[in-house]
């Protein structure tokens, strides 16, 4: 038995399904797949698989993970790879299985990439505002928490950023806490940008990868 | 697949996954290939449309014709309705992401009577006519099927034509005709009159209604060479019958999630109140081979581990216990477990309990329908309250330590003792559970009661009953609730608003279309959810058309009556309702079709539970 890291794509339609729905997307496509994960031992046995860091519904990942355990340690990645696709939407797609290097715990930092506009405001005026805001010394904006509304820093949170003026959107390359402990949502940054120049932005987030507190690339 | 219009909206609404498509399975084809293009509508949301087995079924077989392009089109939920309406985007189907107003054909399924106001939605957010007589071509066909097209009349403006009983033979002769005709450079009119020579078919429009000064029916006129009576089909082999093998698997989670497998058609029991139980005869059964070769592929097309076994009552399946072991052979070593829904109180037996113990300990439900022996009889459940009470006692020496028990309230001759009665059972339940030996160590039991009200439907023996005024209704639901004395009884009831609207359009007629078409260009949708229903409103549009309701619930109708649904034969004669209407009056049960023929008329199928050989048969 061991452990094994399972990196796959989530896009298209699945941008849109909840990180519950992928699990039982996931779960549903283990069983299919006959591949030898390991079940739990309850009444009602399952694969099981666990997530080192969940994606929002709506953003794109091009290296998401998942991580299961497999009976069989000789079983090749290749097939599981091809074993996997066929029971999976056209949304999710596996493109790598790896032997896990870091604990989920590890995860410090994410990058994403945000583009940012609509067709009614030139991108150059996008670019000032995003420029404006996020030299702020502090980002403050309320947070939807358990215990109810909190006012939380972003700019903490903020580890890089890289502005780019395209054609018709305005590009956010950022790194962001990410993990258990000070995740910032990148939806977060959209929020105060709205909320500090009273806009609505059409956005469009994709994940790209996760980090250790080091900066070296989760694996 | 969704456009980039659609995509702009889709992170403003709740649940943005059932608005996109791109399912494991779902079907996509090359339009260049396609003659036909069928969008296949379940008049309610994603989770609820997704969970409808009729619709699994003919989504495939539509698909497995190469020439059809068979699509699925779901209701959009409150808030994704308005950002399409704000953002002028009109309802589109999920494979091709393209508009619901380029299809050929336009179907419905109508599984109940509060959402014929989602079906006229739904042609309204497509840009579509909703009336018959504004779509002059030969496209845009609207199509409708279900329980609820037993009686067409109350959206006979809209629909073109029904499907009469069980579609998979007659919709794809219809949709050949729809081929051929337009190669023929046919009109709609044309088309319309060669379908109505197809059994099982009725184009409302071919037919006049006139009416009494009282406002009851005369006589139904068929125009040209309809038919006089349209008779239902139904398939007569169900191991030869057209199953998939395969279902869309949703991306989000639906109501049912779980692959259903259909072990057979139609009821022995021939509960009065019960349409279904009417409608779909003969019983008809799949072979444990057949079940057991589908259960198979489905679970390895979906990935699905659990199967869920649907009829009508499946303990009344003849060779159950050996379908289950059977079943049973592979289900553990695949972990897929098998789930067994629709279990009557006396078909509950400890080799049944083992079998399905196995898999999932969920719980426990029983329809006893009403309180007291008597309503029992009347409504010719054929259950005794000491097999309720031996059966509650095997689950919970089983280890069971909740049940569910549904009842109806406002049945034929009921009063307030029947009604006090159902607290009385909950109460006997509760006791057997203390007197259990073997009852599960340092827990409590709890017993839901659930009270729905009844509402009198076509084709059965009540057909003619008056249903109980909301007020009386009222009284009833009081009444229960004060005759429980314990906490371990947990009593809910339907809301009898609702119930009411639903029995004024099950017996409703043509008059009716006005009131809907009204209700649609005011918006009124999902009526079936509390989220959205309200009599006030309802009842102002009656008022504003100058139609009492009460005309079409709380009225007793005579046996002699024209009824509205009359130029429709699912095969159970009106003199045998009517006969069985009055053995209820008397307190009189009858026996299931495995225990004696009763002659209801299903025989002429020449199929089925009526041509078992039985023991038991005289």
């Amino acid at each position: 038995m061991k452990n094994i890291r399972i990196w796959f794509k989530k896009d298209f339609e699945c941008r849109y399904i909840s990180h519950l729905d992928l699990n039982r997307c996931m779960l549903r496509a283990l069983h299919k797949s006959k591949i030898p994960v390991w079940h739990t031992e309850g009444f009602n046995p399952h694969p099981f698989a666990t997530f080192p860091l969940p994606l929002s519904l709506g953003f794109r990942g091009v290296n998401e993970c998942m991580d299961v355990k497999i009976e069989d340690n000789n079983y090749s990645y290749e097939d599981i790879i091809s074993k996997l696709n066929i029971c999976l939407p056209r949304g999710i797609q596996v493109f790598k299985v790896t032997e896990p290097v870091m604990k989920a715990g590890k995860i410090a930092f994410a990058d994403f990439s945000i583009k940012i506009g609509d067709n009614r405001t030139s991108s150059h005026i996008v670019y000032k505002q995003l420029e404006e805001l996020l030299s702020h010394e502090k980002i403050e904006i309320e947070k939807k928490s358990k215990k109810g509304l909190k006012t939380i820093d972003i700019k903490q949170g903020i580890k890089d950023f890289k502005i780019s003026e395209m054609f018709d959107y305005v590009q956010l390359d950022i790194i962001l806490s990410a993990g258990s402990a000070d995740n910032v949502n990148p939806n977060l940054i959209i929020s105060a940008l709205e909320k500090y120049f009273d806009v609505c932005y059409e956005v469009d987030i994709t994940r790209n990868n996760l980090y250790n507190s080091d900066m070296e690339l989760f694996e | 697949m969704v456009s980039k219009d659609v995509e702009k909206l889709l992170l403003k609404v709740q649940k943005p996954g059932r608005y996109v498509g791109g399912e494991l399975n779902e079907v996509i084809k090359n339009k260049k290939n396609i003659d036909v293009r069928f969008a296949f509508c379940f008049p309610d949301t994603y989770e609820v449309g997704m969970s409808h087995l009729g619709m699994k079924i003919l989504y495939s077989q539509f698909n497995s014709i190469p020439y059809i392009w068979c699509e699925r089109v779901f209701a959009p939920w409150i808030d994704m309705e308005e950002e399409m309406i704000k953002h002028n985007i009109p309802l589109y189907a999920l494979e091709s992401g393209d508009p619901v107003s380029e299809f050929d054909f336009i179907g419905f399924t109508l599984q109940y009577e509060l959402s014929f106001t989602n079906m006229l939605n739904m042609l309204k957010l497509s840009n579509v006519p909703i009336k018959s007589r504004d779509r002059q071509e030969l496209k845009q066909i609207v199509v409708a099927g279900g329980p609820c097209a037993c009686n067409p009349e109350p959206v006979a403006d809209f629909v073109d034509l029904f499907f009469i009983g069980e579609g998979e033979e007659v919709d794809l002769e219809v949709i050949e005709l729809f081929r051929q005709c337009r190669n023929e450079g046919k009109t709609k009119q044309e088309f319309l009159e060669l379908c109505s020579q197809i059994e099982g078919v009725y184009v409302p429009s071919l037919y006049d209604i006139e009416y009494n000064d009282d406002g009851t029916l005369n006589r139904i006129i068929s125009k040209g060479s309809a038919p006089a009576v349209i008779h239902k089909r139904l398939m007569k082999n169900m191991d030869e019958s057209y199953y998939p093998d395969n279902f869309v698997v949703p991306l989000v989670e639906i109501v049912h999630d779980r692959a259903v497998q259909e072990i057979f058609r139609g009821c022995i029991r021939g509960c009065r109140f019960c349409q279904a139980g009417f409608i779909y005869r003969p019983v008809r059964e799949k072979s444990p081979e057949t079940i057991n070769a589908q259960c198979k592929a489905l679970c390895k097309n979906t990935g699905y581990d659990e199967v869920s076994l649907s009829s009508l009552s499946s303990s009344d399946y003849s060779q159950i216990v050996s379908l289950l072991e059977k079943l049973n052979e592979w289900s553990k070593d695949e972990k897929v477990s098998i789930s067994l829904p629709s279990l009557r109180v006396d078909g509950f037996t400890d080799d049944i309990m083992n079998k399905i113990k196995t898999v999932r300990k969920s719980g426990l439900t029983f329809a006893p329908e009403a309180g007291s022996q008597r309503m029992r009889d009347v409504i010719n459940k054929n259950v005794q309250e000491d097999e309720l009470l031996n059966t509650c006692a095997t689950a919970f020496e089983g280890g069971w330590t909740s049940v569910k028990l549904y009842f109806m309230i406002g049945l034929p001759t009921e009063t307030l003792d029947d009604v006090a009665a159902i607290a009385a059972l909950g109460q006997s339940v509760v006791d057997t559970y203390y007197k259990c030996p073997n009852k599960p160590k340092g827990k409590s039991v709890k017993v839901t009661v659930s009270a729905s009200s009844f509402v009198p439907k076509p084709f059965t023996p009540f057909q003619w009953e008056p249903q109980d005024t909301i007020p009386q209704l009222h009284d009833k639901q009081l009444h229960i609730k004060e005759s429980i004395t314990t906490r371990k009884i947990q009593f809910n009831y339907h809301d009898a608003d609702t119930s009411f609207l639903e029995a004024v359009f099950a017996r409703g007629d043509r008059k009716l279309c006005k009131v809907l078409e009204l209700a649609c260009q005011r918006g009124f949708h999902f009526d079936g959810w509390n989220d959205c229903f309200n009599l006030e409103k309802w009842l102002e549009l009656f008022d504003e058309c100058g139609i009492d309701p009460g005309f079409y619930a709380n009225r007793r109708r005579s046996f002699d009556e024209v009824l509205p649904w009359d130029h429709i034969d699912y095969g159970v004669t009106k003199e045998y309702l009517i006969k069985e209407c009055q053995k209820a009056y008397k307190n009189t049960t009858t026996p299931h079709c495995r225990l004696k023929c009763n002659n209801c008329g299903a025989a002429k199928y020449g199929e089925g539970v009526c041509f078992e050989k039985h023991q038991n048969m005289v």
